[in-house]
């Protein structure tokens, strides 16, 4: 093999070493932090008092009616 | 994931790996790309584009030609498969069709700036159109494609050309065009009825002579509407007269360019099928 | 903060006013972005039909330079991706910013620069091409002279989107701010270094479209997509009241995204002069690309499961769905396509270009639209003046992009099966393609009616012609206070939504 394609290989290799490494740490680190703890939370954080999880927020110029079905009551809440 | 640096540092390495191995390694591996001898005393290949060649592609670039057409020969493994007329199943439609000798290499781009190798084949593969068509033949298409293939649809390139009045006598360089062609440059003109008529009763006898000298006795009669159409046909196929077309520097550059294009012809130890 | 104290009515109207303060920041320059994105849509739906007729009809338009079928594919392009998509997009990350990190918008003037600079670059590029600048160098056919400004102007976007977030008071980083983020950080690095290497310190041969193809599947992959997902990620939610299905998909779906998506790029070169483990890595990176797309596909679908009634209900809703769907397929498509199998029919065909408008048009640009439908009332504080004309503009939008993607996809494929047998004359090709090549004039002319629909909606409602948003509980009318609020007068801190700018 000429010396351009051992480097080629030596660099593929040490790339996938160095970024699955990475990886590998990042996400141990995100356990470790606890940032997988109470995950689903995050999608909560869109919503606000005002336009709070349940109550629709677009609607035709010309709606006229009341709120479709308004969705049943969650077991999500939103910890303050 | 609250934290932004820890966003930033994987955005930066997941793209940074992307990098590297689609932009530095190929850059790496490619950059010094020599070219090619078989014997010391040959012609380096490829040559860098000389002259006119030069200001040809770059009608070329700026024209967009490379949105239709592409410049890079697949190789004899690439194509479905086909049915050749033995019934034996094939593949390498490119080379087959007579659009090159040998699939492109990288080494036939070297000199290339820029590289347009182009991803629509609305046309032809152009990488190796210089073996196919003469200069007079090129100038013909380019500036309208439709007085060589009916069926086209490449745009009129009318406006690399002019038309002036010819002084003397016929230019060498002026196209060999029917009136239909060059009355409306760009455009295929045909008179409306009325027109003919007109045409018909001002320079009805010359035309007439003109066709018997040159085609002989009609197999039809030309005092009758059919045979004026007939007539018509004719006429539209001779010179308009007094008027030439001629290429502009533009037009004999990008002709250059075109017959400078034979990029799958030099035979290379690399482009083995 | 004796927050129990507050009545529900009292929390309301003080979760309404922060967001009014925010949406009201921002205004300026989001409108500023939407209104030049929506005259560039303009401008780039005329280039479309002038170049889409020229394939059908030759002699359309063929006398003069300005006008030839080269210059015009451009310069539509130029205006479709860099003026109307890049503009809706900075728009988008400028507005979705600030509500996620719910903060206001400070020194709103430099982002009136930033979006000035772009325009101007976008006006360069399309004029300088119609006048012969054109570098044929696919999505940065754009002339030289316009890229400092294309520079400038993301800078400063990047710059303010990065600040905005920096300041933060809401803690938690949704799903659409890490796309964001990601998203305006990646695009001025590939828009540097691929017109580093194209143009300023040329590379040589086919390093050339190797780089240039490695920005162009970027920019879809790392600009606009990660957007428009990330939009879906925020309006679907936000208009149906339902959080989003499963936060571990999202995650998941964004770091296999960033992950995969910018290795792809070489399979628009599958079969040429480029190395052929480059070929090989890119369409291993498409393969593996139906798994961002399988997540994100997912996380929409179970939201919206149960729910799909509502799409009667909401414009909004109706064209990010349609373009949260069209992502779905598109994606799969690509992937599929990459394959040398079917790379080697479909490469080089109007299939092709039939899928990349199913991207850019029907994924990209229907959620765009869904985004303005939302947003715009918001940040002028006026109802859409027509559901008639809403209702148009999704049909004609709807119709004529499934139109144009059938119509070049049936017609392609077969040309790309001919093209590879040689026993097919050439002749027999073009005039084969004709006919869907007609067909797509008609899908472009649909949607072009549609896009005027919207645009006449987008004036009415920026000059000041539609009602007050007074339905539901966002707030830009007055509320109905306890009288016993602790809260002074609303008039002075609401006030009523004015008509400038």
């Amino acid at each position: 093999m000429e010396s351009a394609d051992i480097a080629v290989l030596l660099t593929v290799v040490g790339s996938i070493i160095c970024f699955g490494g990475a990886t590998v740490l990042a996400l141990g680190w995100a356990f470790r932090n606890g940032q997988f703890d109470n995950f689903q939370r995050g999608a909560l954080s869109i919503f606000d008092a005002d336009e709070p999880v349940g109550e629709p927020t677009d609607f035709f110029p010309d709606y006229r009616g009341h709120t479709p079905d308004p969705d049943p009551p969650h077991h999500w809440t939103r910890e303050t | 994931m609250d934290r932004g640096m820890i966003l930033f540092v994987g955005v930066l390495l997941t793209f940074t790996s992307s990098w590297l191995g689609l932009v530095l390694f190929p850059f790496w591996q490619l950059q010094n790309q020599p070219t090619f001898q078989a014997e010391p005393e040959d012609e380096p290949y490829p040559r860098p584009l000389q002259g006119a060649a030069w200001t040809g592609m770059k009608v070329y670039q700026k024209n967009g030609c490379m949105y239709c057409h592409s410049q890079q020969v697949r190789s004899e493994r690439f194509g479905n498969w086909w049915e050749d007329p033995t019934g034996i199943m094939r593949t390498g439609g490119d080379i087959r069709r007579g659009w090159g000798y040998r699939r492109n290499v990288s080494r036939d781009y070297i000199h290339d700036n820029p590289t347009m190798l182009g991803t629509m084949r609305t046309g032809p593969d152009l990488a190796n159109i210089g073996n196919r068509y003469s200069a007079a033949w090129q100038h013909i298409h380019t500036y309208n494609p439709r007085a060589i293939n009916s069926w086209s649809i490449m745009p009129s390139f009318a406006f690399l050309y002019r038309k002036e009045r010819i002084v003397g006598a016929r230019s060498e360089k002026a196209l060999p065009l029917g009136r239909e062609w060059t009355v409306r440059p760009g455009y295929r003109w045909r008179p409306s009825p009325q027109e003919w008529q007109t045409i018909l009763q001002r320079y009805g006898d010359q035309i007439k002579e003109r066709f018997l000298l040159e085609v002989g006795p009609p197999t039809f009669d030309w005092n009758q509407p059919d045979g004026q159409n007939l007539l018509l046909d004719y006429w539209l196929t001779t010179p308009e007269e007094g008027w030439q077309i001629l290429p502009t520097d533009e037009a004999e550059a990008l002709v250059a360019y075109l017959l400078s294009l034979r990029k799958a012809e030099y035979p290379l130890p690399e482009a083995k099928e | 903060m004796a927050v129990s104290v507050l009545t529900r009515d009292q929390l309301r109207w003080q979760a309404a006013q922060e967001r009014v303060t925010i949406d009201r920041s921002c205004r300026g320059p989001v409108l500023a972005f939407c209104a030049t994105a929506l005259f560039w849509l303009l401008v780039g739906s005329l280039l479309a039909l002038v170049a889409s007729i020229k394939l059908h009809s030759p002699y359309f338009l063929t006398g003069s330079p300005t006008w030839t079928f080269g210059r015009v594919r451009m310069a539509h392009l130029q205006a479709v991706a860099l003026g109307w998509s890049s503009l809706a997009a900075m728009a988008a990350c400028l507005w979705l910013m600030c509500r996620l990190a719910r903060v206001e918008l400070v020194y709103p003037r430099m982002l009136y620069l930033a979006c000035a600079l772009w325009n101007i670059a976008t006006t360069l590029a399309v004029i300088g091409i119609l006048l012969g600048d054109g570098t044929s160098v696919e999505w940065l056919d754009a002339p030289t002279y316009s890229h400092p400004f294309f520079v400038a102007g993301v800078g400063l976007v990047t710059a303010w989107v990065v600040a905005t977030f920096r300041r933060r008071r809401e803690q938690h980083v949704y799903v659409t701010q890490w796309y964001i983020l990601a998203a305006v950080f990646w695009f001025p690095w590939l828009y540097t270094v691929a017109t580093l290497m194209i143009f300023w310190a040329p590379a040589t041969g086919v390093i050339q479209p190797i780089v240039n193809w490695w920005f162009n599947h970027n920019f879809l992959g790392l600009w606009v997509t990660p957007i428009g997902v990330g939009i879906a990620y925020y309006i679907i939610p936000k208009i149906l009241g339902r959080p989003i299905h499963s936060y571990y998909l999202s995650i998941t779906g964004f770091w296999t995204l960033a992950l995969f998506y910018s290795w792809a790029g070489m399979h628009h070169l599958i079969g040429g002069p480029i190395p052929a483990w480059l070929a090989t890595a890119s369409t291993v990176g498409s393969m593996m690309m139906f798994i961002p797309v399988i997540a994100v596909a997912i996380n929409h679908h179970m939201t919206m499961i149960g729910h799909f009634h509502r799409l009667k209900y909401s414009p909004a809703l109706r064209f990010t769905v349609f373009g949260a769907i069209a992502y779905t397929a598109v994606s799969f498509q690509g992937s599929i396509e990459s394959l040398k199998d079917f790379s080697e029919v479909a490469h080089f065909t109007h299939y092709t270009v039939g899928h990349a408008h199913l991207g850019v048009y029907g994924f990209l640009a229907m959620i765009l639209f869904g985004l303005y439908y939302y947003m715009i009332p918001r940040l002028t504080g006026r109802e859409w003046y027509s559901s008639q004309l809403i209702r148009l503009h999704f049909w004609c939008s709807a119709i004529g992009i499934t139109l144009y993607f059938t119509a070049l996809s049936i017609g392609g494929w077969w040309q790309g099966r001919m093209l590879n047998n040689p026993n097919v004359p050439f002749a027999n090709i073009v005039m084969y393609v004709q006919p869907y090549l007609a067909l797509r004039t008609v899908a472009g002319t649909i949607m072009t009616i549609g896009h005027i629909a919207f645009t006449t909606l987008f004036v009415i409602n920026i000059a000041g012609w539609g009602r007050h948003r007074s339905s539901g509980p966002t707030l830009f009318s007055q509320p109905p206070l306890p009288v016993s609020s602790p809260w002074p007068s609303t008039t002075n801190i609401i006030g009523t939504p004015s008509t400038h700018l």
